[in-house]
């Protein structure tokens, strides 16, 4: 259940693969780790760097392979941090892979939601994030049903299954290509250098030099 | 029907058992050798008391239920509630301070397919009625020796303090409001939300650097001065002083290699006040111990009184112990004692356990029979009690030879560790 990898000396950080994977190189790279194996992985999983071992998984599965010590350190988005809730260390806002979590309904909606509250006192809300809707609408007192799906949250209101939906959007033009409007925003997200609190005790050196060496690589790109 | 376990629950058999009972009655040794005494409460406790503490946090709920008198109840989640409770009723007359040990199973609610156990077993102290630096140290101190204890190297002791993030968000002199999120964040570890929080306008410069840097800070009696250093600025360096003394007592006695100062390190309970602490051990993903000071609990059960403990998860110092080749040997069996005669089985097997050996009973087997079998328990002899006398068997089920009379020492003695000769 909570076994690491026992070796005190190499460092294994788990990358993302999808959206954040690309960028979580090149800020690797730019704080000098040797990624030439993840510019090109083929199917391995797991890639050797080094110091350092890489392993690439699925971006919700991060903060559990941190949590549980499997990795001791990773790159997460902020959005599946929060979703996950699981006790880990966020040492770096990374700055990249920017994108907001909205409320979004449909345009052309003949009844708005709010209305719609105001006479059944329930609004149906589809999203992937149960976890992050749920404290949102619990925070704003308004009574949901959230509805989890597992993808393609924007046709939920156009096919009938929700009114609300609760996604992430970088640019807005998928919301916009599936005729929904913004509601109102619930958080914003950038990709998080993070630790397992236990690596951060027993070899703090290796993890916290990897911090200070992307925290650096940011604020350099950030003030060129 | 095919009966099984609830989630989360399981049994413990055997070899893990009597393993566990070895790690057990080791921390209980070194509990009791420093003068804490045992106590034993009820696993169920009313929610009142449970409750008490404030909310805990989703991840760790406690199980509840409801009794025929529709009263609500609750699985004790920790033993520092209930021994708080005992404290503040019925050893509310006792002088103190209370030095107080136990080992029992705790329950906790969690949401499915996270992996956790919903009941696992703490073994732990607490020190009531007595603060300052020398009560840390004690509970600092006892938590390192209860590990050296398993000859167990490469532990990590993190001790941090709830008063140095309090003293600086005071300093800050911002909105109540401001100062719960930057605890909050604090709390949640997530340093680029304090860093945000910090540059929001009208936080005071030397506040920012200091938060941030306290959070970043890890080390020995350097990293203390470095956080005393910005506390100063914040004019408000008494509030590291104790952490100082604390680990200066420590560093004294030799701790310093185990114990690391970090300020970062916050419990998930609500009621810690001033020092924190938890443990880690080498290769383990997630901490297998914890405590630290709670001097407010006592008071909302009505009897005001500091008092600081920690708990070591017996399952996970298992799983530590087990990884790094310390687990307690657990004593094998000395002889499978047999023969055709069951009162002469009783009598030789009585007459090896007067003579210290660990024997099981196998009336009714004989020769090869009873060889194989003490080879798959492992016993380290085979024992035929025939004509009153106790012939040692050979591998073939042959005589071997006859035992001396009183027998000698137990064979897990003079063969630690060792297969049957």
């Amino acid at each position: 259940m909570v076994r690491t990898s026992g070796s005190t000396e190499m460092l294994r950080v788990a990358i993302p693969k999808g959206a954040l994977f690309d960028e979580s190189v090149d800020a690797l790279a730019r704080a000098g780790y040797d990624v030439g194996g993840l510019r090109d992985p083929g199917r391995s999983l797991v890639i050797r760097g080094g110091e350092v071992e890489y392993i690439i998984a699925k971006p919700t599965d991060v903060p559990v392979y941190v949590a549980y010590g499997a990795v001791d350190a990773a790159i997460a988005g902020r959005d599946v941090l929060e979703e996950a809730a699981l006790e880990i260390v966020e040492m770096v806002d990374l700055r990249f892979g920017a994108c907001r979590f909205v409320v979004a309904e449909p345009v052309s909606a003949t009844r708005s939601a709010e209305e719609l509250y105001r006479h059944l006192g329930q609004i149906r809300v589809a999203t992937k994030y149960p976890r992050i809707t749920e404290r949102h609408f619990a925070t704003r007192g308004m009574q949901v049903e959230i509805i989890k799906l597992a993808g393609n949250i924007e046709i939920a209101p156009l096919i009938g299954i929700a009114d609300w939906i609760v996604d992430i959007t970088a640019t807005g033009t998928t919301l916009r290509e599936n005729d929904l409007r913004v509601v109102e925003e619930v958080m914003q997200s950038t990709a998080r250098f993070v630790a397992n609190p236990a690596a951060l005790a027993t070899k703090p050196d290796r993890v916290t030099d990897m911090a200070e060496r992307l925290s650096r690589a940011v604020a350099a790109r950030e003030g060129a | 029907m095919r009966p099984q376990t609830p989630r989360g629950f399981r049994d413990v058999l055997l070899d893990e058992a009597a393993e566990r009972e070895a790690v057990a009655s080791t921390l209980v040794g070194v509990f009791d050798a420093w003068g804490y005494a045992p106590v034993e409460t009820p696993v169920v406790e009313s929610y009142e008391v449970i409750s008490a503490a404030g909310p805990a946090g989703g991840e760790a709920a406690p199980f509840r239920l409801l009794d025929s008198d529709g009263e609500l109840l609750a699985l004790r989640p920790d033993m520092t509630l209930p021994i708080a409770r005992v404290a503040a009723t019925r050893l509310a007359d006792d002088p103190g301070p209370l030095r107080v040990r136990y080992l029992a199973p705790v329950f906790r609610e969690h949401a499915s397919f996270r992996g956790q156990a919903r009941q696992f077993t703490q073994a732990g102290v607490e020190l009531i009625g007595a603060s300052g630096p020398a009560a840390d140290a004690e509970v600092v101190a006892l938590a390192a020796e209860a590990l050296r204890a398993f000859r167990l190297t490469g532990f990590t002791i993190a001790i941090g303090s709830v008063e140095v993030l309090r003293a600086f968000v005071e300093a800050a002199r911002m909105p109540e409001r401001w100062g719960v999120a930057v605890l909050q964040a604090a709390h949640a570890r997530n340093l680029p939300e304090v860093q945000r929080l910090v540059r929001e306008p009208g936080v005071p410069a030397e506040v920012a650097a200091g938060l941030v840097g306290a959070l970043r800070t890890r080390g020995g009696l350097g990293a203390i001065e470095s956080c005393r250093e910005a506390l100063g600025a914040c004019g408000r360096s008494e509030a590291v002083a104790g952490v100082r003394e604390t680990f200066a007592i420590l560093d004294a006695l030799g701790y310093a290699e185990e114990v690391v100062v970090d300020f970062g390190t916050v419990r998930s309970f609500g009621y810690y006040t001033g020092m924190v602490l938890q443990v880690y051990a080498p290769g383990m993903g997630l901490p297998v111990g914890g405590g630290g000071r709670y001097d407010r609990l006592l008071g909302t059960f009505e009897r005001p009184l500091p008092a600081a403990g920690f708990a070591i998860g017996l399952e996970r110092l298992a799983i530590a112990l087990s990884e790094s080749g310390a687990m307690p040997r657990v004593r094998r069996l000395d002889a499978l004692v047999g023969g055709a005669d069951a009162a002469a089985c009783f009598k030789a097997a009585a007459a090896l356990r007067a003579a210290g050996w660990r024997v099981r009973l196998a009336c009714g087997a004989i020769g090869l029979d009873l060889v194989r079998v003490a080879e798959r328990v492992e016993a380290f002899e085979a024992i035929e009690a025939a004509d009153g006398v106790l012939f040692r068997l050979d591998r073939a089920g042959g005589r071997a030879d006859v035992l001396a009379d009183p027998p000698g020492s137990p064979p897990s003695e003079r063969f630690s560790g060792r297969r049957r000769p």
